[in-house]
């Protein structure tokens, strides 16, 4: 009975995890799907709303939603400025974006950290969001609960719009045919642009909401590129069923997975990833089923 | 580390990952900078001593804190040590053995420096060790010394032995803790170094092992799954090695999952030093750890020390800091005692005749072995003046003969 709580509780974390991940990779996931363009500065999209909420987040709701605002804010106008420098990059192949992305990614984490300091740095959520609840007779914290139920709306509101709107139709069908629907007289440069916008805002989005899970600090930039990338090689590329089932996977593997066999830490991030691309080479859910 | 992906990466996207992997490391290895260092055989000029700390990459807050320290007290003695005018060459080590090497390559083969100082990362020390023997050129390292890093003749360090923290605190914790103790540490070399010193003393002063796990690294941001193992075991106590980001990380979830308070917690003093202990809070309070300073210490020098360093940095001192103001010394004093020309030679000769050092942590010396023979100090967190400190409690001996 004990060590089933013990189990519970960690793919409640799991879940955490796993819809962090989520809110990180679908925007990696999207831009990669439809646009074409490997943007390797993704995880810089990540510090920028994690250090909006340290700078913003001063343990008062206010500072959260001020927080949210600027982090998401700060997200789109980030995505505008990589899609207008990769887009006309396009012809030019993956090496020459995934270069620019990457020199950005130096820079802009240079800067981020000259800025707030070499070390990792806390945020601090509101005062009602700190401490933690009994779950299953174990202390959990609440600030987790609660992303779990923020990001689940998130991940819901995420899918609705994609795969369920006219917005969303019109998006996948650029994914899957930009030629046809450029055709068709869609401009489809604006659902481009539109699309990196989003994906942006939403990886701010997750560093501001996830800064107490994954604090902003050096290195985490490229963690959290990491580990997006295995996501969306997992879930296929440009589907946001993919993203949230690679996310939720990769979350249970890397806490469940850890916890019952700790010897084979180490490698059960790659072996997932291993098992699921030897079964299904373009991943779980690739867009449009057409790989 | 993104190099690590492109293991299983798909055939349409293998490129570019390569590809960028190449530029990361072009960059990194490009990144060493340069004050000055222009080649200079006249015996009456600066004496130029490399400085190679981070100055990029996650470790460089400790880089910062080596390169206060060693120019504060090349400062304090008006720009000269042992009677000669110092020219300081930075260069910067990055966080990878590659970028490492390539600096120290800069420093020692164009550069023409009569000695080196610094070192954060024991890859880079492990990565340099060849260079250094071969060319025979001094260098005075001021953080990394691994275990297996023995038998040199030119590498002296002024911190300690990677297992010493560990072999310090394990006859304690033997001692204080009724029942078994968990120990959990980074999957690396300094992981592995710090549990097996931790065993070598724990062990036989009668202490109970009830579980070792070492958690991936680096990459390891969610700890929840060891600690909720932790928890449902028998540990009476926990052992822990983490430093840098990973420690914020593991020290503020061992708060949020209810462990603080309930099972004490002890680890080698990189847990709980500089910045990370800014960004922990609270949830540090109560953490035991050894090292071999702590900015408390109620001694003349360490009080001038303290004093000195928090007026020039506005932060509390680290061993960081400690051990590279104290490379300085050594090299002040190995310069001053050099008879006649000052060759790599003599310097490295004059070096290891260097008697005590009576630093900020109190006197220590070096040991056959080119590492200091210095006080252990038992440490606990505790708010002074609501702020949070390593606060010495116990002494836990000598280490180091």
């Amino acid at each position: 009975m004990d060590a089933l709580a013990t189990n519970l509780v960690t793919v409640v974390e799991g879940v955490a995890f796993g819809l962090l991940l989520f809110t990180l990779a679908v925007g990696l996931s999207l831009v990669f799907g439809m646009m074409d363009v490997l943007n390797l500065s993704h995880g810089t999209l990540y510090l920028v709303g994690a250090y909006a909420a340290y700078a913003l987040s001063d343990g008062s709701w206010w500072g959260l939603v001020l927080a949210i605002i600027v982090g998401t804010a700060a997200g789109v106008l980030g995505g505008g400025v990589l899609a207008g420098m990769t887009l006309p990059l396009s012809k030019r192949g993956h090496l020459d974006q995934a270069l620019l992305t990457l020199g950005v990614a130096f820079i802009a984490g240079e800067l981020f950290f000259e800025a707030f300091g070499h070390e990792v740095v806390p945020t601090a959520p509101p005062e009602a969001l700190r401490g933690s609840v009994e779950l299953l007779g174990r202390p959990y914290p609440i600030y987790r609960l609660v992303f779990i139920a923020v990001a689940g709306i998130l991940a819901l509101a995420v899918y609705i719009a994609f795969e369920r709107s006219t917005l969303g139709a019109l998006v996948r069908a650029t994914v899957a045919d930009r030629e046809m629907v450029h055709a068709m007289g869609v401009d489809t440069r604006k659902v481009l642009f539109g699309v990196f916008a989003v994906g942006a805002a939403l990886a701010a989005l997750g560093g501001t909401l996830g800064a107490p899970l994954l604090a902003p600090g050096p290195g985490i930039d490229e963690r959290v590129l990491v580990l997006s990338l295995v996501v969306i090689v997992i879930g296929g590329l440009g589907s946001v069923r993919g993203a949230l089932l690679g996310g939720l996977l990769i979350g249970q593997v890397q806490t469940l997975g850890v916890s019952l066999l700790p010897d084979l830490a180490p490698f059960l991030l790659f072996g997932a990833m291993l098992t699921v691309l030897v079964i299904k080479p373009a991943g779980l859910v690739p867009a449009g089923g057409r790989r | 580390m993104p190099a690590r992906t492109n293991i299983t990466w798909t055939r349409r996207t293998r490129l570019p990952l390569i590809a960028s992997c190449a530029l990361a490391l072009t960059l990194t290895a490009c990144g060493g900078s340069s004050l000055g260092g222009e080649s200079d055989s006249d015996d009456d000029g600066p004496v130029r001593i490399g400085l190679l700390v981070p100055q990029s990459g996650i470790y460089t807050a400790l880089g910062d804190d080596m390169k206060n320290a060693f120019e504060m007290y090349v400062d304090l003695n008006d720009g000269e040590l042992g009677g000669r005018e110092v020219e300081i060459i930075l260069a910067d080590e990055g966080e990878t053995a590659d970028s490492g090497q390539s600096a120290a390559t800069k420093l020692i083969k164009s550069d023409d420096v009569h000695a080196v100082t610094g070192v954060v990362s024991s890859a880079v020390m492990n990565a340099i060790k060849d260079m250094v023997e071969g060319d025979e050129v001094p260098l005075v390292g001021s953080n990394a010394s691994p275990t297996d890093l023995v038998d040199v003749e030119y590498i002296w360090r002024t911190s300690y032995v990677n297992d010493e923290p560990g072999i310090a605190l394990g006859e304690h914790v033997a001692d204080a803790v009724d029942g078994p103790v968990y120990l959990i540490a980074a999957d690396y070399q300094a992981g592995k170094d710090e549990i097996e010193g931790f065993k070598e003393t724990f062990l036989p002063a009668g202490g109970e092992v009830e579980a070792t796990v070492y958690t991936p690294f680096p990459g390891t941001t969610n700890f929840q799954p060891y600690l909720a193992q932790i928890q449902s075991s028998d540990a009476a106590a926990v052992f822990a090695f983490y430093a840098g980001g990973a420690a914020v990380d593991f020290v503020k979830q061992y708060d949020d999952y209810g462990l603080a308070g309930n099972i004490p917690l002890y680890a080698p003093g990189f847990l709980t030093e500089g910045g990370v202990l800014d960004a922990q809070g609270s949830s540090a309070e109560d953490i035991y750890t050894s090292m071999n300073y702590s900015a408390d210490l109620d001694t003349d020098v360490n009080n001038e020390f303290v004093e000195e360093y928090v007026e020039r940095f506005d932060i509390e001192p680290t061993t960081y800091a400690v051990a590279s103001y104290d490379a300085a010394a050594v090299l002040d004093q190995a310069i001053a005692a050099v008879d006649g020309d000052l060759t790599r030679e003599s310097l490295n000769e004059a070096i290891g005749a260097v008697g005590e050092i009576n630093s900020p942590r109190g006197p220590w010396r070096f040991n056959e072995g080119g590492t200091p023979i210095q006080t252990w100090y038992l440490r606990q967190v505790s708010e002074v003046d609501g702020e949070l400190k390593n606060s010495a409690i116990d002494e836990l001996g000598e280490l180091g003969d």
